[in-house]
């Protein structure tokens, strides 16, 4: 299960962020994207994932010139909901109106109703949060929220994953536990990973590092 | 085509509002209208009146806002400042004018309140208070009923956690610079400020130089003021009549559109003056307790009042003059409401079905449609807000004889449809297209499709906004006067309707009684909004 990106051009159509690029990520390995603010790291993630149009609503339409394919299958005219590609951002964004365990729930394929309960438990007890399904998303921790975050995206059964700084908004001790905590199931999964950091201290591989250059 | 629901949507809200607008100012290409108008001696007065009150409510209005908001945000007491806003917003403009009239009536509680011990008084004096020649009373009701509204836009702007910090830091900024607290906000936030309530400036504007429904409680009477006759010749069975009242609701168009440009011409003339200044830092007051705000009691005080007055009023029976309290209290006029509650009825039906349309339309337009074209077609959307209303009855009118529909319930939902359709979206779409878009990129990347993106996640999530402008909508429709008579063609009666014509009357009991429904209607609109709009209670509580 390899994620390959084959990038012609990306940018709007007043700006090229990147051109040319090309990456291929094994199962069960991270590459890690550094760059300055503004390269298209972002964007890179958006187009992969297939949702370049939300993140360009308002401002300019962002467009993606190139391929892109998981498994060797060609993803690049596949809606985002039928990529099976997960999604973490810094922020980690749980539905506010719904608990911890209906949040997991959301993300849960559909199956008989025990098994989709089950799979939720299971999360929970992954994430050390036994208990915690019915409580209100807002009562949770920073790094319980992070935790939850990752487990929503991986019970999807993603086939690769893409993290937006995931670890920007956690402080120091927590950073490095969460960091260990995602490599991990990361790892246990055998699916392909792209991080996106602007700290080196984020670097899962150092011989997997992309640093973009200035957009120009 | 890209995008076929967005330009369907577009069809269906963007072409009656084009046909409407083009019917009403095709109605002022009618040279003997003009004519007609040109001999007519009355209007140049009217429309002096309708300047002077217009421009003056505006003027103080614009100026209370200030000062209030100054005085809320040195003492950093804004949130308490809007606490009373929401009951003041609700207030339909018809009803407060009559409970006004009812407080400012020579038999009035004011009056009652100094009578005899002050003024001597053993009867009503025979004084014009209401409906005075000079539009004083309707100056004070145009004025108390815009300053809720200008705080509560000037709010949404001070609300906004960045906006407010960084002003918040630059006036603290200018006091160590030697400006006093008041100097410093005149200097440095109400220049940031004001220009981003040119909009909401310009709608209470036009609506005080073309406000018909409490110029007919509170204006003067002969003269009155220009769209209250505009809005008599239209009713006139005689169409050449009413082409002349088209053409006076044209003279009223042009007459908003030169205030306009010339008040943005000032205010620009005094931004400049501001921007200069003479270096003078203004006195800091010597530090002690800071005194409450004296006009924000004043103006939750004034709503008090009205609002008792009309309560008060729906039941009174006998009630002789300087007593403050009736002798006798008596159900009779809800008794007559009761009676005809048809007319309620209608109110709530039209009020249902037109906030149910506008809202599923503002849903769908600003899901579909890309934010170039909800930017185009703002203009054309505020155009009801803008447009005289008695020019605008002419088109709809027109609009309603051509589909057949003039006097039947279709046209009247039409109307309020239209009308409550700006307003929905205005306040819909803050939230909505605040919405962070990452969540859809969740979604999506969750493996769910849109609809059950929408269903699940988003308009749960936006209940609350969603919920809230439902109640606007509602709570326009309520208050609709003219085209409720208008296209209603004098046969549906709707409590505000029933209430400025009851106005005209002697029947106190009567006239409050369907003053306060026209209140209490959109308050339980909005108490239900908020009741749906709850935030979630999490059966676990946080340990």
């Amino acid at each position: 299960m390899t994620l390959s990106v084959h990038l012609d051009t990306l940018g709007s159509a007043q700006r090229t962020l990147l051109r040319d690029l090309r990456l291929a990520v094994p199962p069960g390995a991270v590459l890690t994207l550094m760059g300055p603010s503004g390269s298209g790291k972002s964007s890179l993630l958006a187009a992969i994932a297939g949702t370049l149009a939300s993140v360009a609503e308002g401002a300019q339409a962002l467009r993606f010139k190139g391929r892109i394919h998981l498994n060797g299958v060609d993803l690049t005219h596949t809606p985002t909901a039928q990529r099976s590609i997960g999604l973490l951002f810094q922020d980690p964004l749980l539905f506010a109106h719904l608990t911890v365990a209906e949040n997991l729930l959301f993300a849960v394929p559909p199956g008989p109703r025990a098994q989709r309960q089950a799979a939720v438990q299971q999360a929970l007890a992954d994430a050390d949060l036994t208990g915690y399904g019915e409580r209100d998303p807002a009562t949770l921790s920073g790094g319980q929220r992070a935790r939850v975050a990752l487990m929503r995206a991986l019970l999807a059964q993603p086939r690769a994953l893409l993290l937006d700084e995931p670890f920007s908004r956690l402080d120091a001790a927590l950073r490095d536990q969460f960091r260990a905590f995602v490599f991990e199931h990361i790892r246990a999964r055998g699916i392909p990973a792209v991080l996106v950091t602007h700290d080196r201290a984020d670097i899962a591989d150092p011989a997997r590092v992309l640093e973009l250059p200035h957009a120009g | 085509m890209r995008h076929p629901l967005a330009a369907l949507l577009l069809l269906i809200a963007g072409l009656p509002l084009l046909v409407t607008g083009a019917l009403a100012l095709g109605a002022l290409f009618d040279a003997g209208a003009w004519q007609a108008l040109a001999q007519e001696p009355q209007w140049p007065r009217a429309l002096a009146l309708s300047l002077w009150t217009g421009l003056a409510s505006t003027a103080l209005a614009w100026w209370a806002t200030r000062a209030l908001l100054a005085q809320a945000f040195v003492q950093q007491r804004l949130a308490r400042l809007l606490r009373g806003l929401p009951a003041m917003l609700a207030t339909p403009h018809a009803a407060f004018a009559i409970g006004l009239a009812f407080l400012l009536a020579p038999s009035g509680w004011v009056l009652r309140a100094l009578s005899p011990w002050l003024t001597g008084f053993d009867f009503p004096p025979p004084w014009p208070t209401t409906q005075d020649p000079w539009g004083l009373g309707l100056i004070a009701a145009l004025v108390l009923k815009e300053i809720p509204f200008l705080l509560w836009t000037a709010a949404t702007q001070l609300q906004r956690d960045d906006v407010r910090q960084r002003w918040q830091a630059e006036h603290a900024l200018a006091q160590t610079l030697g400006y006093a607290p008041r100097q410093a906000f005149d200097r440095v936030v109400w220049p940031q400020l004001a220009p981003r309530l040119t909009g909401p400036l310009v709608a209470v504007l036009a609506y005080g130089l073309t406000v018909v429904d409490m110029a007919l409680v509170l204006g003067p009477a002969s003269p009155p003021t220009l769209a209250v006759l505009a809005w008599q010749w239209l009713q006139d069975a005689d169409p050449a009549t009413n082409a002349q009242g088209a053409a006076a609701g044209g003279v009223l168009a042009f007459a908003v559109g030169v205030s306009v440009a010339l008040w943005r011409a000032g205010q620009a003339l005094a931004a400049r003056h501001t921007r200069r200044g003479s270096g003078a830092r203004g006195r800091t007051p010597a530090a002690g307790p800071v005194h409450g705000s004296r006009g924000a009691w004043l103006l939750v005080a004034v709503y008090a009042a009205v609002l008792l007055a009309l309560a008060v009023g729906s039941v009174a029976g006998v009630w002789p003059f300087p007593a403050l309290w009736p002798d006798t209290l008596t159900l009779q006029a809800w008794a007559s409401v009761w009676a005809s509650r048809g007319t309620v009825l209608t109110t709530l039906g039209l009020a249902v079905a037109s906030a149910a349309l506008a809202l599923a339309w503002s849903v769908a337009w600003l899901e579909a449609a890309p934010r170039r074209w909800d930017a185009a077609l703002r203009p054309l959307l505020y155009a009801p807000l803008v447009l005289p209303a008695v020019l605008w009855v002419v088109g709809l009118y027109s609009l309603a004889l051509w589909l057949r529909l003039e006097g039947r319930w279709p046209a009247l939902l039409l109307a309020h449809t239209l009308m409550a359709l700006p307003y929905v979206l205005l306040a819909l779409a803050p939230a909505y297209t605040g919405f962070d878009p990452r969540y859809r990129a969740i979604s999506d990347s969750l493996g769910r499709s849109r609809a059950h993106f929408l269903l699940r996640i988003k308009w749960p999530l936006l209940r609350r906004a969603l919920a809230a402008s439902a109640a606007v909508g509602f709570a326009v429709s309520v208050a609709q006067y003219l085209p409720t008579l208008y296209l209603g063609a004098g046969r549906w009666a709707t409590v505000t309707t029933e209430a400025v014509t009851l106005a005209a009357g002697a029947q106190r009991s009567l006239t409050s009684a369907y003053a306060g429904l026209q209140f209490v209607l959109p308050v339980l609109g909005f108490a239900l909004a908020a009741w749906v709009g709850r935030p979630r209670r999490f059966t676990v509580a946080p340990t």
